[in-house]
This record gives C-alpha cells, sequence and structure tokens, in this order.
C-alpha cells in the first residue's frame, strides 16, 4: 500500500495530500470553463475582456432565479430536484450570461474596435464596475444568497480509501462512548437545577469541565486514528460537475476544430483582416465567440454557485474572474487547451497553498503566478513565445 | 539673476496663497466640508502623480492605490513606533517626515513594479499592476503589524497647507519635467518606444523613473491621508480606489495635468455630494436616465462616424441628440412606474459607482483621449474654441 502518510515535511500533513490534489482538479475545471472565455476573445480581438467576471457572475444569478422560479426560493416549498431541475438551471444561467456577453460585444466593444486597445481595456472596466455596483443596486440589494443543496438529487459521496484508520485508536475512541454518554447524563441531570447553562453553580461547572475532558480525549483519539488514513472523497454531485465540464470542451473543440463556424474563428484569430477579405463576416464570427465564451462562463457559474456551493452577490464574479484569466495567461492567452492546463494548474496551486496552512493568501497565489509567468514565459505554457515587432 | 527673479516671486507667492487657503479651511466651521476639502486635495496629488505614470509616459498602470497604501502604511506604522514622541510633540514637523517617509516606501515599491514594466506593455502591465496591488492588500490584510483586517489608527493631524503644499509640488513637478528636455524622453517614450529608443532615449531609466516618481508621490499623499483620517484600513485602498483614480486621469485627458486636476475635483466631490440622495428613489429613475443616456450616446456615436467636415450640422444634430435624451428621460421617468419591478425603491447613495462607470464608458465612447486630450487648460485653448489665434496655438503644439 501508499505509505506516504508516515512522511511530513515541515509539519505538512501528506495524508491530505491527494484529497487536497483532487479538489484542486475540481475547482479547477470551473476556472478553465472561464478561462476559455477569456482566451478565445483574446484570439480573435487581441482584447482582454474584463468584464467576463461579471458575465460570470449573471450566470449565477440566472441559475438562482431559475431555481426560485422553480420553487426552491426562501418561501418555496418544492421537494427534492432532479436531474431536469438541474439541467433547467445550467440552461438559465447559459441564457443570461449568453445574452449579457452578446450585448456587451455588441454596444460596448463594437463601437470602438478601431480605437487603441487601451480604450477597449477602460470600457471593459467601467462595465465591470457598471455591472458590479448598478447590480448590487438592483438585484436583491446585492444581499449574498446561496443556492439551496435541495435542487441537487445527487447527495451520495464517492469514497476512496488508499489507507485505512488507525483500527486501534479508532476502538480506543468507540469505548469512551460510554463514559462521554454517562458524563452528558450526569451534567443534563445537574443542568434542571441549574438557573442557565452559563451561569452553573461549583458542582454543575465540575461536570461540565468533566464531560468536556472526556469528549475532548474521544476527539484527540479519532483525530489520531483519522491522521494515519490516506483516502479520497468526493460528493457525486462534483462528479457531475466534472463530467458536465469535460463534455462542454469536447463539445468545444468539436465546434472550433470540426464545424464551418471554428474554421472562420480560427481564421480571424489568425488573421483578422486577411479574414475578411476572404468573405467572412467578421462581426458574426466576433459575436459568437462572445456567445460562446459567456455561455462557457454561464455553465461554469451554475455549477460553482450549485455543487461548490459558493454564496452569491453582485461582486462574486471578480474572484472567479481574475483567477480564469491568470489560468488563461499561464496556458498561453488565444490557446484553447493552453486554457484548460491552466485552469487546472490554478486550481490545484490554489488548494495546495491553503493545505500547506497559508489559506489566507490563496488569493494571492494567482497573482504572484501571473507576475512570474509574464516576467520568464509571457507566452505561456503552451503560447508561443513572439516578440512584439514595430 | 533675472532668471531667478520671478522664480523666487512665484514660490513666495504661492507660499502666500496657500497659507491663505488654509487659514480658509481652518476657519470652516463645519467638520465634514473640511474633511471632503481636504480628501479632494489628497485625490488632486494622486491624480496627477498618476497620469505622471499612464499619460505622459504611457504606461498603463491601474494599481495606483497600491502605492497609495505602502505610503499610508509607512507612515501610520512609523507614527505609531519609532517616531510616536515627535508625532505628539511637534506634530507639523512629523507630517512633513512622515510624507517623506511614506514617499520612500512607496518609490520602493514603484521600483519593484516598475521593473516588469520593462519587459511588458499595455494590457499586461495593466494587469501586473492590479495584481501587485492586490499582493499589497491582501500581504496588509494579513499581518499582525499592519492591523491585519481592522486597520492601523494613528494621531489626528489635519493640516491643509501640507495636502495643498503636495498637491503643488506633484503639479510643478510634472509640469516643470514636461519643459524640459528630461521630459521630452518621457513623451518620446510614450509616443514609440522602439523609436525613441533609437534615438538614444534611455527607455528601462525613463520608464522606471515615471514609476518611482508617481509612486513616492502617492505615497505621501498616502501619509498624509493617514494623518488626515487618523485610521487607515484595508477597505481605503481597494482596487475601487484604483479604478476612481484612473477615472479622474482618463477623463481629465491622458497626458493633461490641468485635465487630472478638474477632474480629481469633480469626480471627487460629485461622488461624496451623491451621499445626500434620498434613500427612497424609485428605481425607475435610474433605469430611465441609463436607457436616455445609451439613445443620446448611440446618436451621437452615429454623428461622429457619419457626419464630417460640416462643422454647424453636427454640432446641431449633436444638441438634438442631448436635447431627446432628456426629453426621454424625463418621459420615461414618468412612465415607468407601470413596471411594477421598477417601482422598488433604492438607496440613492448606492448609485455613485454606477454612475463613475457609466461616465466612464461613455466618454471611452465618444471622447477616448478624454475631456482636454493630450492638451493643456489654458488661454490659448479658449481663445482656439473661439476660433482666434489658431495659428499661435499649432506653433506652440
Amino acid at each position: 500500500m501508499l505509505d506516504i502518510a508516515t512522511l511530513t515535511l515541515a509539519g505538512i500533513d501528506l495524508g491530505t495530500l491527494p484529497q487536497q490534489l483532487i479538489n484542486g482538479i475540481l475547482l479547477g475545471a470551473i476556472y478553465a470553463l472561464i478561462a476559455l472565455g477569456y482566451t478565445m476573445v483574446y484570439g480573435v480581438l487581441k482584447l482582454i475582456n474584463f468584464a467576463h467576471g461579471e458575465v460570470f457572475m449573471l450566470g449565477s444569478y440566472g441559475a438562482l432565479f431559475t431555481a426560485w422560479a422553480l420553487g426552491y426560493g426562501p418561501n418555496g416549498n418544492a421537494t427534492q430536484g432532479s436531474v431536469v431541475t438541474l439541467l433547467l438551471m445550467l440552461l438559465g444561467a447559459m441564457a443570461l450570461s449568453g445574452m449579457m456577453g452578446l450585448l456587451i460585444e455588441r454596444f460596448a466593444y463594437r463601437p470602438i474596435r478601431n480605437h487603441p486597445r487601451i480604450a477597449s481595456l477602460i470600457t471593459a472596466i467601467g462595465l465591470s464596475l457598471l455591472l458590479q455596483y448598478g447590480g448590487q443596486v438592483v438585484l436583491l440589494e446585492g444581499k449574498k444568497q446561496s443556492i439551496p443543496d435541495k435542487v441537487s438529487p445527487f447527495t451520495g459521496k464517492l469514497e476512496v480509501q488508499f489507507r485505512k484508520p488507525d483500527a486501534k485508536l479508532l476502538e480506543d475512541a468507540k469505548n469512551l462512548d460510554a463514559q462521554v454518554a454517562s458524563a452528558q447524563a450526569a451534567f443534563d441531570e445537574q443542568l434542571k437545577f441549574e438557573k442557565g447553562i452559563y451561569d452553573l453553580s461549583p458542582k454543575g461547572e465540575q461536570l461540565g469541565n468533566a464531560l468536556d475532558k472526556v469528549k475532548k480525549e474521544q476527539k484527540q483519539k479519532q483525530d489520531e486514528a483519522q491522521k494515519d488514513a490516506v483516502g479520497i472523497q468526493v460528493p457525486h454531485g462534483k462528479l457531475i460537475m466534472l463530467t458536465v465540464t469535460l463534455v462542454l470542451m469536447l463539445m468545444l473543440r468539436h465546434l472550433v476544430m470540426k464545424t464551418r463556424m471554428g474554421r472562420a474563428m480560427r481564421a480571424v484569430s489568425h488573421d483578422f483582416n486577411a479574414a475578411s477579405l476572404m468573405g467572412i463576416n467578421i462581426n458574426t464570427v466576433i459575436s459568437f465567440t462572445f456567445l460562446l465564451g459567456s455561455v462557457l462562463a454561464g455553465a461554469g457559474a451554475m455549477m460553482y454557485s450549485t455543487f461548490q456551493g459558493a454564496p452569491i452577490d453582485t461582486f462574486s464574479g471578480m474572484a472567479p474572474g481574475v483567477k480564469a484569466f491568470v489560468a488563461a495567461v499561464l496556458g498561453g492567452i488565444g490557446n484553447i487547451p493552453g486554457a484548460v492546463l491552466g485552469g487546472l494548474l490554478m486550481g490545484v496551486a490554489e488548494n495546495l497553498v491553503s493545505w500547506a496552512g497559508y489559506s489566507s493568501y490563496r488569493d494571492a497565489i494567482a497573482f504572484v503566478i501571473l507576475i512570474a509567468v509574464l516576467l520568464f514565459r509571457p507566452g505561456g505554457i503552451l503560447g508561443s513565445n513572439k516578440v512584439e515587432k514595430v | 539673476m533675472k532668471f531667478w527673479v520671478p522664480r523666487i516671486m512665484s514660490v513666495a507667492l504661492g507660499l502666500v496663497l496657500l497659507i491663505l487657503a488654509d487659514r480658509f479651511v481652518n476657519g470652516l466651521s463645519n467638520d465634514y466640508v473640511k474633511l471632503v476639502i481636504m480628501l479632494t486635495g489628497i485625490f488632486v496629488t494622486l491624480a496627477v502623480s498618476l497620469n505622471l505614470i499612464n499619460g505622459i509616459t504611457g504606461q498603463f498602470s491601474i494599481g495606483h492605490a497600491a502605492f497609495f497604501q505602502v505610503g499610508a502604511y509607512t507612515g501610520a506604522v512609523l507614527a505609531n513606533g519609532m517616531f510616536k514622541g515627535l508625532a505628539a510633540s511637534q506634530p507639523l514637523a512629523w507630517l512633513f517626515l512622515s510624507a517623506i517617509f511614506g514617499a520612500i516606501g512607496a518609490a520602493i515599491a514603484g521600483f519593484i513594479v516598475g521593473l516588469p514594466s520593462l519587459r511588458l506593455k499595455g494590457d499586461y502591465l495593466a494587469i501586473v499592476t492590479l495584481g501587485f496591488g492586490e499582493i499589497i492588500s491582501i500581504i496588509a490584510r494579513n499581518q499582525k503589524v499592519l492591523g491585519e483586517a481592522y486597520g492601523l489608527s494613528t494621531v489626528k493631524i489635519q493640516s491643509f497647507f501640507m495636502i495643498a503644499l503636495l498637491a503643488v509640488v506633484t503639479i510643478a513637478v510634472c509640469r516643470n519635467l514636461l519643459k524640459t528636455a528630461h521630459g521630452l524622453t518621457f513623451l518620446a517614450v510614450r509616443e514609440d518606444e522602439v523609436a525613441s529608443s533609437s534615438m538614444g532615449v534611455n527607455v528601462t531609466q525613463v520608464k522606471v523613473t515615471a514609476f518611482v516618481l508617481g509612486s513616492a508621490f502617492a505615497g505621501a499623499a498616502g501619509a498624509l491621508l493617514t494623518h488626515t483620517k487618523a485610521f487607515i484600513g484595508p477597505a481605503d485602498f481597494t482596487m475601487d480606489v484604483s479604478f476612481i483614480i484612473l477615472t479622474m486621469v482618463v477623463l481629465g485627458g491622458t497626458g493633461s495635468i490641468t485635465g487630472s486636476v478638474f477632474a480629481a475635483i469633480i469626480f471627487y466631490i460629485i461622488p461624496e455630494k451623491m451621499r445626500d440622495l434620498p434613500a427612497n428613489i424609485p428605481l425607475a429613475y435610474p433605469v430611465a436616465a441609463l436607457i436616455a443616456v445609451f439613445i443620446a450616446v448611440a446618436g451621437m456615436k452615429k454623428i461622429q462616424d457619419e457626419v464630417h467636415g460640416e462643422k454647424v450640422r453636427s454640432t446641431m444634430l449633436n444638441i438634438a441628440c442631448i436635447v431627446v435624451g432628456i426629453v426621454l428621460y424625463f418621459i420615461l421617468s414618468r412612465t415607468l412606474h407601470i413596471v411594477p419591478f421598477l417601482k422598488k425603491e433604492i438607496i440613492g447613495s448606492n448609485l455613485r459607482m454606477p454612475v463613475l462607470a457609466v461616465t466612464l464608458v461613455v466618454l471611452m465612447l465618444l471622447r477616448p483621449q478624454g475631456i482636454f486630450g493630450h492638451y493643456e487648460f489654458s488661454l490659448d485653448l479658449f481663445k482656439r474654441f473661439f476660433g482666434k489665434n489658431k495659428s499661435n496655438l499649432e506653433a506652440a503644439h
């Protein structure tokens, strides 16, 4: 069997490493979906669509409102959801963010396509501020919302154990059950004669301390037993999320590589002017690219808020958006497989940072990676390292 | 001899004016108005210093709040630690020193950010500066010395004289820089990096100098902010602050110092004024305004693209668009109440950032070079507007 659990590196618990890697890949799949939007838009327009994070945010709202419309709202009385519920939510999220992507392209980016790129960048910043703060005014006063758990019928968990927890210690912990129960009973009995739980007589306090002590001992034994275990747990919902992500990516690949529109997209990304001379309708292609990227972001948003349980407010698109952008740059911006690779790496890196005990810096790692990539390999991992000529 | 007389005279006059302004502000009875005037001064410094990086040197930096923050925290940490005695006994002397320390701290940060700018340009540099800002703010949020998420509190030393002096010095340095050969190299780098480097301009040095200078001024402003508010926390230096400073620079016109000053004053005071909006505005009003602005701007953009040459006609059409927009706003704001969703009442002061954002987008659509463009506000510009003195102006530019 694997024997990594006995290794400890500077106090880091290597036994939880497999679980953290899996979590990283699951999170990274979502980042990859968002990163695809950044990278495709950059591919055709050479524009960083700063408002993409906000498109993602609107996708979460699309999913939330669909769930509410289906009776999962604060006062709703719907029962456990089904696959159809989830599909409808997915469609709602994709529709809302796809529409938003199209509108942004048509009314904010198209009129200034011939201006210097900085103008588009500032417009994008303005748009994202407008969607964040304007959304805060309009949508539910910007209060944090989350999608109820019961929309998903997949409640199980996939568990794989590479190494079992220490059986003897577990046994010991179990043997303490009787002691805990008796201490609890004695304390509860005493509590009947007390004024309140925070106002105990000396006798009550003594019993309370005894209960705490025995509970602590049991917990310690359990923890010690679990420390030896090496395994992973993945909720079924997250597995579904990974599968859907993979399916969407395969569909995108088919679309880009095998269809007429995909060929037009590749042509525009290769040479904007030459493509228009060859009779490709540039505006249609660009609109389609925005639609595609936004729809993927919407799908990612629905899964992120449903299966990862991320709370939704109008600023919730900012952090995933920035991380996905870093993922796109890391993989090589403009490069579709690169975005997927970058997303997965970002997710894993973020989880490894919290695993190493620096969880408060987990948002900073994205920028550290970004700066390092831009300084040492500006083209990204899979991108080409072009020198900008005059 | 002749050269020095007007210099000394103007410096002396400036100092007298500053002291008078200081007297005036100190004489104000309303503490809130006093604070707003002081913060406006700080934002003038910030906008002009960002203009040095963005407008004059053409390096697109959108993380200016980071340097502001470095300066502010440097000032606060020193005032609470090493210089506690001085800050209590000699407040003004300490304020001066703290501005210098803040400037030094931020200049070091600016140097660090300036280095990657040697290899990056445009939007990549923008993202790196944004990322640097976030890293600084995350570090501040997690260090015990820096007060974590809560922040730091210090002695309150309010001096409009110092704030105004810093703003004037910043403006003077930027303005004088543009009058010298050193300043021309900054402009050359903005216009074309490769061409200027082949003409013997040390592009590396120019870019790093711009970053160091710009961030030093922002740092000094930060140190003054610390003592003006007596309390600073991570919330004072979020990404939004960077974006507000950027908006000021872009609106004023990248490269125009007077433009930055005007925009900073207007765009600090208008959002502050908007805090007084009633807390129960029906949603129909902002929605109506948004639709009206959208239609007017769409019309004006169309005129800009399709009507050429005939100045009178395009001006009339533009005015017509604005009138249509205003009329539309009045009609819509009265009629949109029919939609039940738009009856909802919202808090007026929440509209501050959306208004800024809409202004930014509209300006980018209609006049990407900003209100003043690369020009400075001067009598020449005024005369040109009325068709006089054209040759003179063309000679100047």
